[in-house]
């Protein structure tokens, strides 16, 4: 059989290719473990609902939780009523406060006001914050 | 590429980069002899390299408190993703180290690479051979398991056989009378800032001094040259040599190749070769479990500790042996470093190898 050799330059780019496709593949296979590592878990939590026992909230007060990750307030404006919003400012994510004596919320970073059922009532959030449905289950309230 | 070449123009320019690279990788000439056991050092770099990425990787979990640190090695192992991966890698890459610091080491040896003008070379890379077993002997507290907690009470109480100071001695290194937080600690500390930072800057001086005296030509065939110091610097030129880069390289890639394959098999297969069931269980200082070993790299140290009569001469003995090494340079000051040229170094060298391997095998069975 003749001896058929490819010229230099050939030989070159089709080695630097094989060597950037294996490189490549190992990268990948490195990579991806890293990635998972990195990445935010599920929690198993998140879609699932959230109970909160019906004294943590007498009627006036506000309290705060943890939903799905993130900080939540539940209100009972009136008594046997129950409201429960996300506690993030629409604006840059700082964590609103109850105002007790106001009844309303008022953001700390830069002075963002809401009503207690989230509407903006003033300064700089572009809108309204999150509720999320309640029931009651006993004396248990049930949020998600 | 041309926005690349761009670049490096620009900052060539600038800097001469080119003439540097040059100067360092195809025009810098190697043995033509040279065998794989020069590759030794790159594995090493590469290994060094993931234990720095596998190290920070698991501390983002780890907790250094007693109380936690053992649950947060399991949520290591069980819950965060690829967790068991890097802690495995971590764990087997710390043993497969010490192998390969312990063949880098011999074949210099064997080749009389240590002798002048490579005394430097040697010295710091003694230095690197003993902040590596520092850092297996720290990290191997931090899991906080049976295993943790005896072998470092085993290891520190060693240092009770220094006279007088002793008692006082084995207090400091633990921070406490027995190990305790005190001791988790500093050995953290220790094992995450203090010894990776000694590291790269000794790993940086040794390599300066590879790079400035150059390569030794491996001592086999017509050409060896004898070790001798001149009037004046000299770097060793192999102007018949081969090109560092890519030829001499590509020799060192499949070396790596080879090693991390031996790596990742291990930590895939067998990675409880390094991870015995007293690791399983947390640490009980009421509790001795029943036969606990040092690790096999400290198998020989703890043998001759019990050989010897008196703990004083046992550990006399120790320090005599890692004090001769390192100053081996300075005593053995002969030209020569053919092998089949000096019968009496090998025979030392041989009949000490097994010497060594025999009181670690007592070690493990006794
Ligand atoms: C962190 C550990 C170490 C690293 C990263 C390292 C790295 C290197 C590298 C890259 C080289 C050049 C290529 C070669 O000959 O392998 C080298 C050479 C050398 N190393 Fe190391 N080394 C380490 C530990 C040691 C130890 C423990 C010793 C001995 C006590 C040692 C003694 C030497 C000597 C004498 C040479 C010169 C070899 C020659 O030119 O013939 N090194 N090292
Ligand atoms: S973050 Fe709430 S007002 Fe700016």
């Amino acid at each position: 059989m003749p001896e058929k050799t490819l010229p230099p330059d050939q030989r070159r780019r089709y080695l630097l290719a094989m060597l950037g496709a294996v490189g490549g593949a190992l990268a990948a296979m490195g990579a991806w473990p890293l990635v998972r590592f990195f990445m935010p878990r599920d929690t198993g939590g998140a879609g699932s609902a959230i109970e909160i026992p019906r004294k943590d909230v007498p009627p006036g007060s506000a309290h705060f939780f943890d939903y799905r990750g993130r900080p939540a307030v539940l209100l009972q404006p009136r008594s046997g009523e129950f409201l429960a919003l996300t506690a993030v400012c629409t604006h840059l994510g700082c964590i609103v406060k109850w105002q007790d004596d106001v009844g309303e919320f008022l953001c700390p970073c830069h002075g963002g006001r809401f009503s207690l059922d989230g509407a903006v009532l003033g300064g700089p959030p572009p809108a309204p914050l999150e509720t999320f449905p309640v029931t009651l289950k006993g004396d248990q309230i049930v949020i998600g | 590429m041309k926005p690349l070449k761009m670049v490096i123009d620009w900052v060539d320019v600038r800097l001469g980069v080119r003439e540097l690279w040059t100067a360092n990788t195809t025009g810098y000439l190697v043995p033509g002899n040279i065998n794989p056991w020069y590759s030794l050092g790159t594995v090493l770099l590469v290994l060094f390299g993931l234990q720095f990425l596998t190290g920070i990787l698991l501390l983002m979990h780890y907790i250094p408190d007693t109380e936690k640190a053992f649950a947060s090695v399991e949520r290591i192992m069980n819950e965060v993703p690829f967790g068991w991966l890097f802690r495995y890698l971590h764990v087997v890459g710390s043993n497969l180290i010490v192998v390969v610091l312990l063949l880098h080491m011999l074949s210099v040896l064997f080749m009389g690479s240590y002798k002048r003008p490579r005394e430097l070379t040697w010295l710091s890379g003694f230095g690197l051979f003993n902040l590596g077993l520092f850092l297996c002997l720290t990290g191997y507290l931090l899991p906080w398991s049976q295993l943790s907690f005896w072998a470092t009470t085993v290891a520190t109480d060693a240092a009770g056989a220094v006279p007088v100071i002793g008692s006082k001695l084995v207090e400091v290194l633990r921070g406490s009378p027995s190990v305790g937080s005190e001791t988790l600690g500093r050995f953290f500390a220790l094992h995450v800032v203090v010894m990776p930072l000694a590291l790269l800057g000794l790993i940086g001086f040794h390599l300066f001094c590879v790079r400035r005296n150059g390569i030794s030509r491996p001592p086999f065939g017509e050409k060896a040259r004898p070790a001798r110091v001149g009037e004046q610097f000299e770097h060793e030129h192999h102007d018949d040599g081969i090109p560092f880069f890519p030829n001499y390289t590509s020799e060192e890639a499949a070396m790596v190749c080879y090693f991390i394959a031996l790596l990742v098999f291990i930590s895939f297969f067998a990675p409880q070769i390094f991870l015995p069931l007293d690791a399983l269980e947390p640490a009980d200082p009421f509790n001795t479990p029943e036969h606990i070993k040092p690790e096999w790299y400290f198998l020989w140290a703890y043998q001759t500790l019990k050989i010897f009569p008196s703990k004083f001469l046992g550990l006399a003995v120790q320090g005599g042996l890692m004090t001769f090494l390192a100053l081996l340079p300075f005593i053995d000051r002969g030209e020569e470093r053919r092998p089949a040229k000096r019968p009496l170094f090998v025979t030392c060298y041989v009949l000490g190898l097994l010497l060594i391997l025999a009181i670690s095998i007592w070690g493990h069975y006794s």
